[in-house]
């Protein structure tokens, strides 16, 4: 039998395939089709497998939500109508009434989900304490509800004031929308997230309104042709906080599945840090345009609930209202403008930058001849030797002379060499990367000496020494299949649920009986759901945490739970220290939310790994110039195809994979283990 | 000498640094004025006080920074006083600081190897600082004392210890004592990540690469303007007039901007002396107000610091309403007058480069401060400002309901007020048919509706564009004012002068009109499928369009369908 991973990228569609019993993974790209996204997908799965009745499981990660949501594919969102206050309903437009540039008079707002005349205001109220202070007028929502359903809007969000305190309007509004137009979809915010601040609560509510309908035509389909292609086992759905679920679980709240192909790399690093037995590891995993970062605490991604569907990232942060906001448990990947396309440049001030621009696959960098003329990250790393002509597993042959052609006119213009100039691109781009590794460390308060890092995608293992020892990392992993690892992600995840309950009360008003009783009845819920995916108890595992803050505070801090407040308290004491520097043992410590992370364990693949072997120095295929930092040093190239469990080698090293290239400057070694990865470290 | 790679790679750190002192501070804070709204700026400064790296939060507070920094090393020594390691001083003196006295400025030299290497330093709206009302912006206050506790600079942390003596002081005479301490915390523990991000870089690079990489920044900021200047190529003067609203008066503003190949000054010459009244702007919000102009339209992605003020001259005339003297009050000065500044440096510059600059945004941050004392005698304070339209533009109409100019602070979500204070809120929605008609229309305004639960409560306005209207650009149309107005429990409406405080009680309503952004173009050009979609949307009305119409007829060129 055979478990298949999809990923629908905006420009590829991914399949990673893992036979349970020869052990071999294999792996191939074709094109998306954006229009029908399932036809690229069944064109990958043709290519890989002769039956698919061999299949057992197949997942499936996608970016077609936010694609969706830039107007990228041919996809039209379809109309909603927003039913809310009186008097609030543009709240959904205005935001947080900031603009997401501040310098730039040109600026423009992402265009509001729901047009301003489906967005319809009725009289009723609820204050803070979930008193009702006015009724809901439920003639003049059904009078509006009928218009709209008449004009033919399907998909209803409903957003009232405080409805996570009081959801009766919500619920009385649900009602009268099933009765006026039986067949609409119909998001509450209250279930879909319980929690004040209402333009998150209701972005939150329409950004799901809008892809359930889209979203429950796409995997409905899928899962037909699969059928009818003979598909007999389990189709699963990537969730962007790294698990998956059911399809029905899926469609409860679509925008988890929106981002879930990218989370997949730091799956891919929880798995193999748990695998290697490694208590915190960082993901640094550098593609043809972008670095992302992410941080894994034994065996668990980080997770962040600030997301915006669609928006822009500027140097690693996200920049707040430049899409639509999402509160759901989110992977943290922090996201920089620099992969081996990106181009430097130099600016007015005469300084040498390096992106965000990227040149792409088309031209791509200069050296690949195909008319790219602006240097590039890749152009650099060539030139310096660090790169092979002929990359071990393309047919691309790379022009060196292009290369340096492109950045002999940058040198010009600074007074360097080419190499230093080359040189100086590698620097500035390993400072730009550092730094989205240091907003999932050293911002989130974790000591990043005290992690190993994972570095994949194409490029990740070129710079990932170099930028491991600004950030005075020790030990660089480079996994197995550098440049499918990210992939690999999707055949080890777990199913996954969190579950919150608000609780907002000081630390002395709580007793340990009443946080038990919620967690128990947090478990109830998600023992439902996991039973109706088929879980069985003896693989079902619950983490339970704590999000609290000082009084007065607008973040909170997750704490492990214990059965003790006092001991939560302590717990959240230290972890503000760590986090920001100082802790108030005077203050009032609140408890905010009690969060419930449910997981149902699934069977991974097993790596096959050869038992025993002996570290030994090995020959290298062949020799050449490499510049370092403190200039060029004849360095030994060796080859992985070559190489077994145990070889040790020495830098100044260069070691072409057939998907990647790992740099081994002097005084480190690389020692490939048994799972097929290199450990780096310093001598 | 250190090498231009490396100063690159520090000056990328050191912005890094800024950023993450604001998320500190951002996270740890307790007033909603700072924790969701993010009224705040943090920066890392040369030892000389000149600005190498910023996080891009209020335009207002960075350009004011460096010169709050100077003028407090300054006063210190004055007194003998140095800053020692350890040591964080605070002050929200104006006339050091350089904004209002809401605003304290906190900062930390930072010592590596005995040497001064740096200093970090953030600034913070703290929602009150006692004075006459709460929220201490506005109100009848004819010198700076009424206008809360005026703090110059004092040591609040001595060798890592905080002063509890000075710190309760201070909330003795604040309405929110609880608030101040937090944010103040806030501060401190960000001021403290910076220095030790600041300290591994020296670690790491050496203090003098770091001094050295610190002035070449500032050269590296005079290069690119001057490069940019000489790229323009633009000569000559540009001359720009526009007003604020005193009472039943209008004050002028003046300016003249002279472009000489690549050299640019800004003289406000003319403009009004100052007032008794609180809408004087200290000359740090005036340097503030007129960089945020000449980044905007000249190039977004220009760097600011003392490197671009080598190239730009800014004067203005001492005991001005741009650069008053003690004690002038100053509340309104930041947050109105800066409008207005950027207004008048915007309109300048709308001659020079007619492409680049849009029709006048609404031109006013609307300030609400509400508080009082509730049943068991705590006092209470809140503070907001309410976005409008912009103006609009070459390329398109401008953006309904959003922060403009010298602001980009967010709102504070509605249900997180109604649970801290004893308001309601009744509307918060597009204000249609405010933005002003062109062959781009202007950015529509919002209204925003708060009713009262609490007697004894005091509500100020500092608002702006109820007399005088957001100018419209190249034929287009002025915006609507902005109309401040009070609904009382029996019934009554008050209309409210841009200015006001009064005192209100439980079941009355204040009521927020603001205003819209001017047109751009000749209204008639306005194509009939935006004028549908507008009214399909109810972005405009019906009363709207006929406007347009007789803005149009009379003019000989009316292209505008009378079908419609």
């Amino acid at each position: 039998m055979a478990i298949i991973g999809i990923d629908v990228g905006g420009t590829f569609t991914d399949l990673v395939l893992f036979n349970k019993e020869s052990g071999v993974l294999e792996h191939l790209k074709v094109l998306t089709t954006p229009k029908e996204p399932v036809i690229g997908i069944m064109n990958a799965i043709e290519q890989a497998i002769d039956d698919l009745a061999k299949v057992d499981t197949i997942i499936h990660a996608s970016t077609i939500g936010t694609n969706m949501f830039l107007g990228q594919i041919g996809i039209e969102p379809p109309k909603v109508a927003l039913i809310t206050n009186e008097g609030f309903i543009d709240i959904i437009e205005i935001g947080r009434q900031n603009r997401p540039e501040l310098y730039n008079l040109f600026f423009s707002k992402p265009k509001p989900l729901v047009s301003r005349n489906h967005r319809v205001g009725v009289r009723g109220r609820i204050d803070k304490n979930g008193n009702i202070i006015e009724n809901l007028d439920k003639e003049q929502l059904s009078r509006k509800v009928d218009d709209l359903c008449k004009e033919g809007i399907k998909v209803f969000a409903v957003s009232f004031l405080h409805s996570y305190k009081n959801p009766v309007h919500e619920i009385e509004a649900e009602k009268i929308i099933k009765d006026k137009c039986p067949d609409a979809i119909i998001v509450l915010s209250h279930r879909i997230d319980p929690e004040p601040m209402e333009y998150e609560r209701t972005s939150t509510t329409v950004v799901n309104a809008v892809l359930k309908p889209v979203l429950s035509k796409y995997l409905d389909d899928l899962e037909n042709t699969l059928r009818s292609s003979g598909f007999r086992g389990k189709l699963l759905i990537m969730q962007s906080s790294g698990g998956v679920s059911h399809i029905a679980e899926a469609l409860e709240k679509p925008a988890m599945f929106i981002e879930s192909g990218p989370s997949a790399g730091a799956v891919a690093v929880a798995f193999f840090s748990q695998l290697m037995s490694i208590e915190k590891a960082l993901g640094f995993d550098m593609g043809g345009t972008t670095a992302k970062a992410s941080s894994v605490i034994k065996g668990v991604p980080e997770i962040t609930t600030m997301y915006e569907v669609g928006g822009k990232v500027h140097m690693g942060r996200l920049v707040r209202g430049s899409g639509y906001p999402v509160r759901f448990p989110y992977i943290d990947l922090a996201e920089v403008s620099a992969g081996g396309g990106t181009i430097a440049w130099i600016d007015k001030g005469g300084a040498l930058r390096v992106g965000p621009i990227s040149a792409g696959a088309d031209p791509g960098p200069a050296c690949y001849g195909l008319g790219g003329k602006d240097p590039t990250i890749t152009d650099a790393n060539l030139v310096l030797g660090r790169l092979p002509t002929k990359l071990a597993g393309a047919r691309l042959l790379l022009s060196k002379e292009l290369a340096e052609k492109a950045i002999r006119r940058l040198a010009g213009q600074l007074g360097l060499s080419v190499e230093e100039t080359a040189w100086s691109i590698i620097t500035i781009a390993n400072t730009i990367m550092s730094k989205a590794l240091r907003l999932v460390s050293v911002e989130k308060g974790h000591d990043p000496r005290e992690f190993s890092m994972f570095a994949f995608g194409g490029a990740g293992p070129l710079h990932a020494v170099e930028i491991a020892r600004d950030l005075g990392i020790s030990s660089v992993i480079v996994p197995p299949r550098p440049g499918v690892f990210s992939a690999l992600g999707l055949l080890v995840t777990d199913y996954k649920h969190s579950f919150t309950y608000p609780i907002v009360k000081q630390v002395d008003e709580l007793s340990e009986d009443y946080l038990e009783k919620i967690f128990q009845e947090l478990e109830e819920k998600a023992n439902r759901i996991l039973e109706e995916e088929g879980i069985p108890w003896t693989r079902r595992v619950f983490r339970r945490y704590i999000e609290a803050k000082y009084w007065g505070q607008g973040y909170t801090l997750l704490v492990p739970y214990y059965p003790n407040i006092r001991k939560i308290v302590e717990t959240f004491h230290y972890i503000h220290k760590n986090r920001y520097g100082f802790m108030n043992y005077e203050e009032e410590v609140v408890i905010v939310v009690a969060r419930l992370d449910a997981i149902g364990v699934t069977v991974k693949p097993r790596f096959p790994r050869r038992k025993r072997y002996e570290p030994h120095h090995v020959k290298p295929q062949t020799q050449r110039l490499v510049y370092f930092e403190d200039g060029w040093k004849l360095s030994n190239i060796y080859r992985t195809e070559y190489l077994e469990p145990g070889s040790l080698i020495k830098g100044p090293a260069i070691i072409e994979a057939p998907d990647s290239t790992i740099v081994v400057p002097e005084r480190y070694e690389a020692l490939l283990d048994n799972l097929g990865a290199f450990h780096i470290s310093e001598v | 000498m250190v090498d231009k790679i490396t100063v690159e790679v520090i000056k990328n750190a050191a912005i890094y640094t800024s950023e993450e002192m604001g998320i500190v501070l951002r996270n740890t804070a307790y007033s909603p004025n700072i924790k969701d709204r993010l009224d705040h700026s943090c920066a890392i400064l040369a030892p000389t006080g000149e600005i190498v790296a910023q996080a891009e939060h209020i335009p207002v507070h960075l350009g004011s920074m460096s010169i709050g920094v100077v003028n407090t090393v300054r006063t210190l020594k004055k007194l003998g006083k140095n800053l020692n390691p350890g040591d964080i001083v605070i002050v929200n003196d104006p006339y050091i600081a350089g904004t209002h006295l809401n605003d304290i400025l906190a900062m930390k030299p930072v010592y590596y190897d005995g040497r001064l290497i740096a200093i970090v330093a953030n600034k913070a709206h703290h929602v009150d600082v006692g004075g006459s009302v709460p929220g201490s912006i506005g109100g009848k206050v004819t010198e700076l004392l009424q206008e809360g506790i005026v703090i110059p600079p004092v040591k609040i942390v001595k060798d890592g210890r905080l002063d509890t003596e000075i710190l309760r002081l201070i909330e003795s005479n604040v309405r929110t004592p609880r608030y101040f301490e937090g944010d103040l915390r806030a501060q401190i523990a960000s001021l403290n990540v910076g220095e030790k991000r600041i300290l591994d870089l020296a670690k790491k690079y050496g203090s003098f690469a770091l001094l050295e990489a610190w002035s070449e920044i500032l050269d590296y900021t005079e290069r690119y303007t001057r490069r940019l200047l000489e790229d323009l190529g633009i000569q000559g003067s540009f001359h720009a007039r526009d007003y604020l609203e005193l009472e039943d008066k209008l004050v002028n503003i003046d300016v003249s901007i002279t472009f000489d190949k690549d050299k640019l000054t800004v003289d406000f010459a003319g403009t009004h002396p100052q007032v008794d009244y609180p809408i004087n702007a200290v000359y740090g919000v005036t340097v503030a107000a007129t960089a945020y102009a000449l980044k905007s339209v000249l190039d977004p992605e220009m760097p600011m610091n003392q490197g671009f003020l080598r190239v730009v001259e800014i004067k203005a005339p001492e005991g001005s309403l741009v650069n008053p003297v003690k004690p002038a009050p100053v509340s309104g000065g930041n947050v109105e007058t800066s409008q207005r500044i950027a207004d008048v440096v915007l309109r300048a510059l709308a001659e020079a480069l007619p492409d680049k600059v849009p029709a006048a945004s609404c031109g006013s941050m609307n300030n609400i401060m509400i508080g009082g004392i509730i049943g068991d005698g705590q006092t209470w304070a809140f503070y907001e400002t309410i976005g409008c339209g912009t103006g609009g533009r070459p390329c398109c109409d401008g953006v309904d309901a959003v922060h403009t100019n010298m602001t980009n602070t967010l709102n504070t979500p509605i249900e997180i007020l109604e649970a801290e204070y004893p308001i309601l809120f009744t509307r918060y929605e597009i204000r249609s048919s405010s933005g002003g008609q062109g062959k781009y229309r202007g950015g529509n305004g919002i209204i925003r509706g708060i009713k009262i639960l609490s007697d004894k409560t005091t509500v100020s306005i500092v608002g702006e564009r109820c007399r005088t209207r957001p100018w419209g650009l190249r034929g287009g149309m002025p915006g609507q004012p902005a109309i401040y107005m009070v609904r009382y429990k029996d019934g009554r409406t008050k209309i409210l002068p841009s200015k006001a405080t009064i005192q209100l009680g439980e079941g009355d309503e204040i009521i927020i009109m603001t205003a819209g952004g001017g047109g751009y173009g000749d209204p008639c050009k306005r194509e009939q499928y935006l004028i549908e979609k507008d009214l399909e949307e109810g972005r405009i009305d019906e009363e709207w369009i006929k406007t347009l119409r007789s803005n149009c007829v009379g003019r000989g060129q009316n292209t505008y369908p009378e079908s419609s």
